[in-house]
């Protein structure tokens, strides 16, 4: 009595595994004993066991079939290694393809990922437990920690889970010394890839489960056909742009953000999600005081990207204010938490901003063109989400012909270039990578950091002759989030 | 008078079919993991027409079983909550979970196999070769033979007909969705009575010991493979030096 809020028995559709069906018509067609990968037997201490397969052979077998570069064949082998559609004989634990003599076997049918059958957390904690009898208790640390969860929230079901792992246990040692081997690899095998041990990589990540199956043909019914006619519709009124402008708009931007692009070019210090080394994060959180040098070279790109990273906002701010026209960066901020925020706080924050950007004679009064003015008033009168935008467009551009380009050629800009610094490239060894993966923590729970942020905020609220420009703009700045719940 | 005879005999019955109810359990534990082995070499090269037969009589073996705990336990079950013979109320929920998740592993692996069944199918002889390589050889004698030694009071009694694979996951269907509707105990209130890490702890027979070398047999090789030795015939010759030192 697993809870299953929809018994779907199989209905429930794993988006990025749709692919699966085309990877294993790959395996059959790799059996062939003609035409297939080439086997050999794999010489053990006791016994010789059939069916083993090569890297390498793995790799020329799919660059000749596909007629493809050996290089796409290696990640090609390497997705079907990441799938658990073959297992590496010798260190089981790295889910790739290794192009030279290493061994591989093909899994077993009932071992392939599948679609349609999420795989049970019920079998997993069976599969610990034949471990712990086969191992006497010695177990990894993942693997214990992981049974001592399971043991924990499936209690109810501990006694039937410990009766099976037994008979199981039992009911394998019916079998010959040879084909329990290939058994215990294959069980084995199929868990890496399921339930991957720190430091494995498995292609099981597979995000949101779906109603919808992708692979199934959609029923043509006239729903579908008007959403045909309403899609072209809209295509036919867009407007329209040259394609040699549009395609020089992407050439453009593809060589100016080449360079920090993480699958491009090698982020540094060291790519945290393969290195397992948070340096690069620490480096560019949002409150750091001195930023690295990609980032303020992002910043000359546009004026959006100034704005949208939370760090080179705080430089501008700091640039307006030497220049005393802050009010710009501020109304735009307030702008920006209206749309964002909740709607409770809507009205309030509506007046708000009138009182203090819009009203004639406000404190604050930024430089807007009376057509915007009056458009932006009257909406004010019944105020909803997107009442501000034509002003905010209109200050963001303003900002952007003017304050930038000044901002850009400002001794506070170039003083932040020359502070930034460039970490160098972190070179790993294959145990300090090991290392890493085992240091991997949870970062700070988001919990602290809104409390670290409200005593800012206070701080800020409190701290001697307000600056208007300060206060208001963090307030609109941090009040973006949610507010916390209430109890 | 006679009213205590009565009750003691009611208490006598019960207890008896509690025990009976216990050993169907573990006859059915026994019999699902031999299916689950079978069922592990559908569509690999060991796989043909003597498997399916074996997986079919296992599995008409186990509908067995289930049929005959259903109809002892549900009863156990919706007695009225009257004193006589009701102590022993806490352990015929936990058979009760016991049989639910049981009757869900079996179903999972039930699904399991008719879809491999349907994947893989052996009526042409071309067939054969889309079968994958896996390395095990036929091995599914002793399993079958394990599963075939089960013994239940009401195995020999009562027979009924052997279902067909998709009838039979239709029936495991109907069945899960009328116990759940007809007996209404909160599952997760059932405390194990194992221990965590219990099973590891206790002592083995010589048999065990041999398992030992099974795992080590795979890192010996694994070793040499990180001493840098590249050809795969120079590896044997180190396995069997290894061995011996």
């Amino acid at each position: 009595m697993t809870i299953r809020n929809v018994r779907d028995h199989g209905q429930r559709f794993r988006p990025r595994m749709a692919c699966l069906k085309k990877v294993e018509a790959v395996m059959l067609e790799m059996q062939d004993p003609k035409t297939g990968v080439k086997s050999q037997p794999q010489k053990l201490v006791i016994t010789t066991i059939p069916h083993a397969i090569t890297g390498e052979d793995v790799v020329t077998w799919l660059a000749n079939r596909y007629t493809i570069e050996a290089e796409e064949a290696w990640a090609l082998g390497t997705m079907l290694v990441a799938f658990g559609y073959i297992y590496p004989l010798q260190d089981h634990k790295r889910l790739v393809i290794k192009p030279d003599t290493a061994l591989y076997r093909f899994q077993t049918p009932y071992f392939w990922p599948a679609q349609q059958w999420p795989v049970e957390d019920t079998d997993y904690a069976i599969y610990l437990a034949k471990r712990n009898i086969r191992k006497k208790g010695v177990l990894e640390m993942h693997e214990q920690e992981q049974y001592n969860g399971l043991h924990k929230w499936m209690n109810h079901k501990w006694d039937f889970i410990v009766m099976q792992a037994k008979e199981q246990y039992r009911a394998g040692k019916e079998r010959k010394k040879p084909d329990r081997a290939v058994f215990d690899c294959q069980e084995r095998a199929y868990w890496v890839v399921h339930r991957p041990p720190p430091g494995t990589v498995s292609a099981m990540d597979y995000g949101l489960e779906r109603m919808v199956d992708p692979n199934a043909e959609e029923k043509e019914t006239s729903d579908f056909f008007r959403r045909i006619m309403i899609f072209t519709q809209q295509s036919i009124m867009r407007p329209r742009v040259k394609s040699s402008v549009s395609i020089g708009a992407l050439v453009k931007y593809s060589i100016t953000c080449n360079k920090h692009d993480p699958f491009l070019a090698p982020c540094l210090p060291s790519n945290p999600w393969v290195t397992d080394d948070v340096t690069y994060w620490l480096l560019n959180m949002a409150n750091v005081d001195i930023p690295t040098k990609m980032r303020v070279e992002r910043w000359t790109f546009s004026f959006g990207e100034l704005l949208s990273d939370p760090r080179g906002r705080d430089d501008f701010r700091l640039f307006l204010k030497k220049e005393f026209s802050g009010e710009n960066l501020a109304f735009w901020e307030a702008c920006e938490d209206l749309k964002w925020g909740t709607a409770a706080t809507m009205n309030e924050k509506a007046q708000q901003v009138y009182k203090t950007f819009l009203a004639r004679g406000a404190p604050r009064w930024i430089n807007i063109d009376g057509k915007t003015m009056e458009v932006t008033v009257k909406g004010l009168k019944h105020p909803h989400r997107y009442v501000l935008d034509a002003a905010q467009t209109h200050i963001f551009m303003l900002m952007k012909k003017d304050s930038y380009g000044r901002y850009l050629k400002s001794p506070v800009f170039k003083d932040t270039q020359k502070r930034a610094i460039g970490p160098d490239q972190h070179r790993f060894s294959v145990s300090q990578l090991e290392a890493n993966a085992r240091k991997r923590r949870p970062s700070i729970s988001p919990i602290i950091v809104r409390q670290q942020e409200k005593e800012e905020r206070a701080r800020m609220a409190t701290s001697g002759p307000v600056d208007i420009t300060q206060v208001m703009s963090k307030l609109s700045n941090k009040g973006k989030e949610v507010p916390p719940p209430k109890k | 008078m006679n009213r205590w005879r009565r009750s003691v005999d009611e208490i006598q019955a019960r207890k008896r079919q509690v025990t009976e109810c216990e050993r169907a359990l573990e006859a059915l534990c026994k019999v699902t993991a031999c299916f689950q082995q079978m069922a592990i070499s559908i569509g690999s090269n060991s796989d043909g027409s003597f498997l399916r037969e074996e997986m079919d009589e296992t599995r008409a073996l186990a509908h067995r079983i289930c049929t005959g705990l259903h109809r002892r336990l549900v009863p156990l079950l919706t007695e009225r909550a009257t004193e006589p013979g009701q102590e022993d109320r806490l352990q015929v929920e936990r058979l009760w979970v016991i049989f639910l998740t049981g009757l869900e592993n079996l179903q999972q692996d039930l699904h399991k196999a008719s879809d491999l069944i349907d994947r893989f199918p052996l009526k042409q002889r071309n067939d054969r070769r889309a079968l994958v390589n896996t390395g095990a050889s036929d091995g599914v004698i002793g399993v079958s033979a394990r599963a075939a030694s089960v013994q239940t009071p009401w195995l020999a009694v009562e027979v009924e007909q052997n279902p067909d694979l998709k009838t039979h996951i239709t029936q495991i269907d109907a069945l899960v969705k009328e116990m759940l509707q007809k007996v209404s105990i909160p599952f997760w209130a059932v405390e194990a009575t194992q221990e965590a890490w219990v099973e590891g702890a206790q002592s083995q027979d010589t048999a065990h010991d041999q398992d030992e070398t099974l795992e080590e047999m795979m890192v010996v090789s694994q070793d040499d493979q990180m001493s840098g030795c590249c050809q795969p015939l120079n590896c044997k010759l180190g396995c069997m030096f290894c061995l011996s030192t």
